[in-house]
């Protein structure tokens, strides 16, 4: 049970850190963006997702949003076995993302206005702007958040336990209540998620040497 | 080559550029002076329309700036601009510096972008250089990388605004020098500088700007020496440091 628990919250931790951080960049795009609507929908989305807890969210999308969808879609997600975790990758990415993206945003008003027209002047495109000048700092500009966002969103993986999702700490709950070894089960899940968010600091430390931050972000003082 | 008509432009209620009419044609080296807030590095800009007008109309290539077929990401390409504080892109090498938008906007495979870049990178001086980021770089090498990132989109003009100002005195020398180089192999230039020396060299026309307008255009000698205007008679003897050598006497004074 424990395995399995460890197993569902590496899975949950896995994908909802790539999923966030990809809704997180698209909506801290549209944040930045020239047009109106997509940067007021961007606040909206922020406002939305980052002023209400996370476990409301994983609840949501595991009781509520089955209810809303039309087409008998609802129906059929409930009787998936593992719409728990679907669930509550849903409710921790949106969560997430929330704040990843304002994160971003802060990323990319530390850039000097003349990246912008250095990519501008020099031929590529709004898409390239972004992808090649303009992304890229901004990433390396907010790694050291970021990075400690993805750790928090690891933590909250354990929301998931509201749902009925399978992982680690619902695992520990369960020993505990079947076979009151709550001891031995807690100190698995405290030494896993201590050691999980280890490895995760020091990928994060990693990235952090490979992306050669410490050249890359000093140049803009550079002078004479 | 490049053509103003009567362009303005205004910042709120502050009026920038006044009914600036120019042209600059196919090889000609144009150096713009003048005091600061006079409107030459918004002019300068302007060309490749990082600043847009309000009024009149720029035409460069041939192609007008205000009409909407226009492209202006395709124009930009042929555009290469040098900027006072360098703008590298902090993240990547020299090497990346100057291939990206041969790459990316000229469709040039990698090995070619990488030969275009290596010959800039040793036109200017800097081939050992093109694995350092631009934070090991000192002000006079990143303004180089600069220069060769934009000759290596093969422009048709090149626009320099202030490149050499943010730099220490000793560093100016080796930009400028190949700044020269390449105004005496035919290139297309407009620059803002504050280098008399460069322009005396090798400027075909100065033009002088104050308040938004352009006051004189002429060979540096006549601008330099021998202005027109009060204000830049003014301006020239300040630069100078020394009384401008008056105009011999007319008759009647």
């Amino acid at each position: 049970m424990i395995i399995t628990g460890i197993k569902i919250t590496i899975l949950l931790m896995a994908i909802t850190s790539v999923t966030s951080l990809l809704l997180g960049t698209v909506v801290a795009i549209m944040r930045i963006s020239r047009i109106k609507i997509l940067r007021a929908l961007g606040t909206i989305y922020v406002e939305i997702f980052r002023n209400i807890p996370g476990l409301f969210w994983v609840i949501f999308f595991y009781f509520i949003f089955p209810e809303i969808l039309p087409f008998g879609w609802g129906a059929r997600l409930n009787a998936y076995p593992n719409y728990p975790v679907v669930a509550g990758v849903m409710g921790l990415t949106v969560d997430n993302a929330s704040y990843v993206s304002d994160i971003l945003r802060s990323g990319r008003l530390a850039i000097p206005h003349g990246q912008r027209e250095a990519a501008i002047s020099s031929g590529l495109n709004r898409v390239q702007q972004y992808i090649y000048v303009l992304l890229p700092q901004m990433f390396r500009a907010t790694l050291p958040p970021l990075g400690t966002r993805m750790v928090h969103n690891f933590k909250n993986t354990s929301l998931c336990m509201a749902i009925t999702a399978p992982e680690l700490t619902w695992a520990t709950q369960q020993i505990e209540s079947l076979t009151f070894r709550g001891i031995e089960a807690t100190t698995m899940a405290t030494l896993f998620y201590v050691g999980l968010a280890g490895v995760m600091a020091s990928i994060i430390i990693i990235l952090e040497k490979v992306l050669r931050i410490d050249i890359a972000k000093s140049a803009y003082q550079t002078r004479g | 080559m490049i053509k103003f008509i009567n362009a303005s432009k205004w910042f709120n209620n502050h009026h920038v550029l006044k009914n600036i009419n120019l042209e600059i044609s196919k090889g000609e080296v144009v150096v713009i002076c003048g005091p600061s807030g006079a409107g030459k590095s918004t002019l300068l800009r302007t060309i490749n329309r990082l600043e847009r007008i309000d009024d009149g109309e720029i035409v460069v290539d041939s192609k007008y700036l205000s009409d909407p077929k226009t492209n202006l990401t395709t124009l930009r390409a042929e555009i290469g601009m040098v900027f006072q504080h360098f703008n590298l892109y902090p993240h990547k090498t020299a090497l990346k510096n100057i291939t990206l938008a041969p790459c990316k906007v000229r469709g040039l495979t990698r090995k070619q972008a990488r030969e275009r870049a290596l010959k800039l990178l040793e036109r200017v001086g800097l081939l050992h250089r093109q694995d350092a980021f631009p934070s090991q770089l000192s002000g006079g090498e990143q303004q180089r990388v600069a220069i060769a990132r934009s000759l290596a989109m093969e422009p048709k003009v090149m626009l320099f605004d202030e490149p050499t100002s943010a730099l220490d005195p000793e560093l100016i020398t080796d930009v400028l020098d190949v700044m020269i180089s390449l105004a005496k192999e035919g290139m297309t230039m407009v620059v803002v500088t504050h280098e008399i020396g460069f322009a005396q060299k090798v400027a075909d026309r100065v033009v002088f700007m104050d308040a938004g307008e352009v006051l004189e255009v002429g060979c540096p000698p006549d601008i330099f020496i021998n202005p027109q205007h009060e204000r830049t008679r003014e301006f020239m003897s300040k630069v100078f440091h020394i009384p401008i050598f008056t105009k011999p006497q007319e008759e009647g004074e």
